[in-house]
């Protein structure tokens, strides 16, 4: 069966891909950051996944608010990356995994979790800036099949964040009835802390942050029972997109190894964090 | 429109994504090439496509993120509008906060800028 190896978090700031188009990331602005990303990369090289569950939300890209899905599972067999309004950016197309897609819609309806089935889709900087951050950007091909999917943080009622903890344990159960030996990382994706709109924008919260980059190790739990409102107090109207690094959680062991943690802040506006977790057992 | 929920934080909900439908729905053109052109070529033309009234139609001539959010914009889809007049992400963020951008990056981004 198919085997979870690891569970990472990462911001998917549009800025730090434009970063990486410009070849700004060694910046005054940007080297901080770009700085501690190297032990995720070396992770991954030394880990070689297979596959990359990327749990993300759309930006008002691929999805308007008329048809707005609380969870959609892609079952394609390639995502092209969308143009978000300055052309598509010169990456590569994702090679979907559509089995694995099929097989955790099965799974979700079975425990209950009903998604929108997405067949074709474009991807927007949600799932493309954090595949960059671990995979760097290849020339042709990326090294990973993906399987996206869809979180609506946006349009509320957004999901409780004790069902996208919940939903991470349908994960688990998905990928581990799957049949052959593919190696899965699950990515959850967003934050940290951020605010883009009304008076308060540019609100960030380097503490509470911190403290997240604690808790999502060590305390899930916690973080799962805070209310949709206290993620938004918190990390900001935004920062609400924390919600789904609770799916990626939910998919791993209760105890689990931080193998790598990165903060950053601000990357334009946001607090930026990356973090890889290996299962521990139980 | 009704108070927000949470102080100085407007939550995408019911009423505000109603209310911006139409806004958010001619941003959201903006995705493709050929009503970027449009847009370039004859902004009153663009706008009317989506029915905006007189109020929104003043809002985003004069780029005024401010009220654009307030009349049920959502920075998701405005933000598109900077593919017409370019606009940087902290540039929206200071004019909502009512700061020039300088003042905004430091103090609320905590950014300290050469020979600050």
């Amino acid at each position: 069966m198919a085997k979870l190896i690891g569970g990472l978090g990462s911001s998917h700031v549009p800025s730090i891909g434009l970063a990486m188009d410009k070849g700004l990331t060694g910046t005054e602005d940007w080297k901080p950051f770009f700085d501690g990303i190297g032990p995720g990369r070396d992770w991954i090289a030394a880990n070689r996944p297979d596959v990359a569950i990327v749990v993300f939300n759309d930006h008002g890209n691929s999805f308007f608010l008329d048809k707005v899905p609380t969870f959609a599972v892609g079952t394609a067999e390639r995502y092209d990356p969308i143009d978000e309004g300055w052309g598509p950016r010169a990456i590569p197309s994702f090679e979907g995994h559509a089995e694995l897609g099929w097989h955790i819609v099965d799974t979700m309806v079975e425990r209950a979790f009903d998604p929108m089935i997405v067949q074709e889709i474009e991807v927007d900087h949600g799932l493309q800036v954090p595949m960059e951050l671990f995979f760097s950007r290849p020339e042709k091909q990326w090294p990973v099949k993906v399987v996206p999917i869809f979180v609506n943080v946006i349009q509320y009622p957004v999901p409780l964040p004790s069902r996208c903890h919940a939903l991470g344990k349908v994960l688990r159960e998905a990928i581990e009835s799957y049949p052959g030996d593919d190696r899965v990382v699950i990515i959850g994706t967003g934050g940290l802390s951020h605010q883009l709109q009304g008076s308060r924008a540019g609100f960030v919260n380097p503490e509470a942050d911190r403290q997240f980059l604690n808790d999502i190790a060590a305390d899930p739990d916690k973080l799962a029972a805070m209310s949709r409102e206290d993620y938004v107090r918190l990390f900001g109207s935004e920062g609400a997109e924390l919600m789904m690094w609770l799916v990626m959680r939910g998919a791993m062991d209760r105890k689990v190894e931080v193998r790598h943690e990165h903060y950053y802040v601000p990357a334009s506006m946001t607090g930026a964090g990356m973090i890889v977790l290996e299962n521990l057992g139980a | 429109m009704s108070e927000d929920r949470i102080p100085e934080i407007p939550l995408f909900d019911r009423a505000r994504q109603r209310r911006g439908y139409k806004l958010n729905k001619m941003a959201m053109g903006l995705s493709q090439p050929g009503n970027r052109a449009a847009m370039r070529a004859d902004e009153d033309a663009y706008l009317d496509r989506f029915g905006l009234n007189a109020e929104e139609k003043a809002a985003v001539k004069a780029r005024d993120w401010k009220e654009m959010v307030r009349l049920g914009g959502n920075v998701f889809y405005l933000l598109k509008l900077a593919s017409i007049t370019p606009a940087t992400m902290t540039e929206i963020g200071a004019h909502q906060a009512d700061m020039d951008h300088e003042t905004f990056l430091r103090e609320r981004l905590g950014k300290q800028r050469k020979g600050a």
